[in-house]
């Protein structure tokens, strides 16, 4: 790995791939059970329990990707920081994810404010996605 | 609003399951006095003049006191219901319309509602408990109606009262 290259985890919504930093990254889940309740937070699809614990489940991909992503088959389970807590966060995908080691180039000024860098992937631009700018710009508290 | 003393965690809890708009929910036990039909509710109208949210269509008179019906689907923002059950609150007057009533069950642990919920749910519930893998919101019983919001309907059937006697 060259000095500038740093670890991701890409991932597939419909067509487009997009990618988190490694170190957020704790796991790729089977689908699960996803749970409903009555709430008021935006994006948030409802909650899984993986574990013993209950993980809720952030639905990205109608910011990503438009209310016609396909279905999502698995679960990306992200580490997601609350102050000095630490909680899991499932982010539904459309297919199988993919580690890779790349030197993410800046994004222009006329991304989304959430792309925080850019990565070429077999001829595809991956945009790399800060989960808390997305989550703070599109639902917000 | 009263605060909430938290449960040390694996302290058993009893709670009683209801529904509303499709989905299950649970309160603690001990907040409730009463499950009653629907019957005796008197309609009130000064709800919608005075709160936010049109919560609250009811009144109960019971033991000389006036409770105010909350509509549990209103109060969790749902499509309208049909409720058929009452929940009378203990130490509050205030009591809860939901679709049904279940069961009572006990519950040992209560998870925190993960930070990444930040709307009204936060006040909505003390917390989420998993029963046979589904997870059942227990809801807080105090976040129905706020105090000030007792207070104002307080005061509003008051003058209405005061009016009627003049």
């Amino acid at each position: 790995m060259s000095s500038g290259e740093k670890s991701f985890v890409s991932f597939p919504l419909g067509k487009k791939r997009f990618a988190f930093h490694a170190e957020d990254v704790t796991e790729l889940a089977k689908p699960d059970r996803l749970q409903v309740f009555p709430h008021r937070t935006g994006l948030l699809a409802g909650v899984l329990v993986r574990r013993g614990r209950v993980v809720p489940v952030l639905d990205v991909a109608q910011v990503l990707v438009g209310p016609d992503a396909p279905p999502r088959k698995f679960y990306l389970i992200v580490n997601r920081q609350f102050g000095a807590r630490q909680e899991w966060t499932a982010i539904p995908v459309t297919g199988e994810c993919e580690l890779i080691s790349a030197e993410p180039v800046a994004p222009s000024s006329k991304m989304p404010h959430y792309v925080t860098g850019l990565l070429t992937l077999n001829g595809e631009i991956v945009e790399v996605v800060s989960l808390a700018k997305l989550v703070s710009e599109e639902a917000p508290a | 609003m009263r605060p909430i003393v938290p449960q040390p965690k694996g302290a058993r809890e009893d709670v009683i399951l209801f529904t509303v708009g499709g989905f299950r929910l649970a309160i603690a036990a001990n907040a409730v006095s009463e499950i009653r039909g629907l019957e005796d509710l008197q309609r009130f109208t000064l709800g919608a003049t005075y709160l936010r949210t049109a919560k609250i269509d009811f009144t109960l008179e019971r033991n000389g006191r006036t409770y105010f019906v909350v509509n549990a689907a209103q109060h969790f923002r749902l499509p309208p219901s049909t409720p058929t059950r009452l929940l009378v609150l203990r130490q509050t007057e205030a009591a809860i319309q939901v679709d049904s009533t279940d069961r009572m069950m006990e519950i040992s642990v209560l998870h925190a509602l993960p930070q990444a919920f930040t709307g009204d749910e936060r006040n909505w519930y003390r917390g989420l408990a998993v029963m046979n893998g589904d997870v059942v919101p227990v809801v807080n019983q105090n976040a129905f109606l706020s105090r000030a919001e007792m207070a104002v309907l307080k005061t509003a059937v008051q003058r209405v009262k005061g009016a009627a006697a003049v």
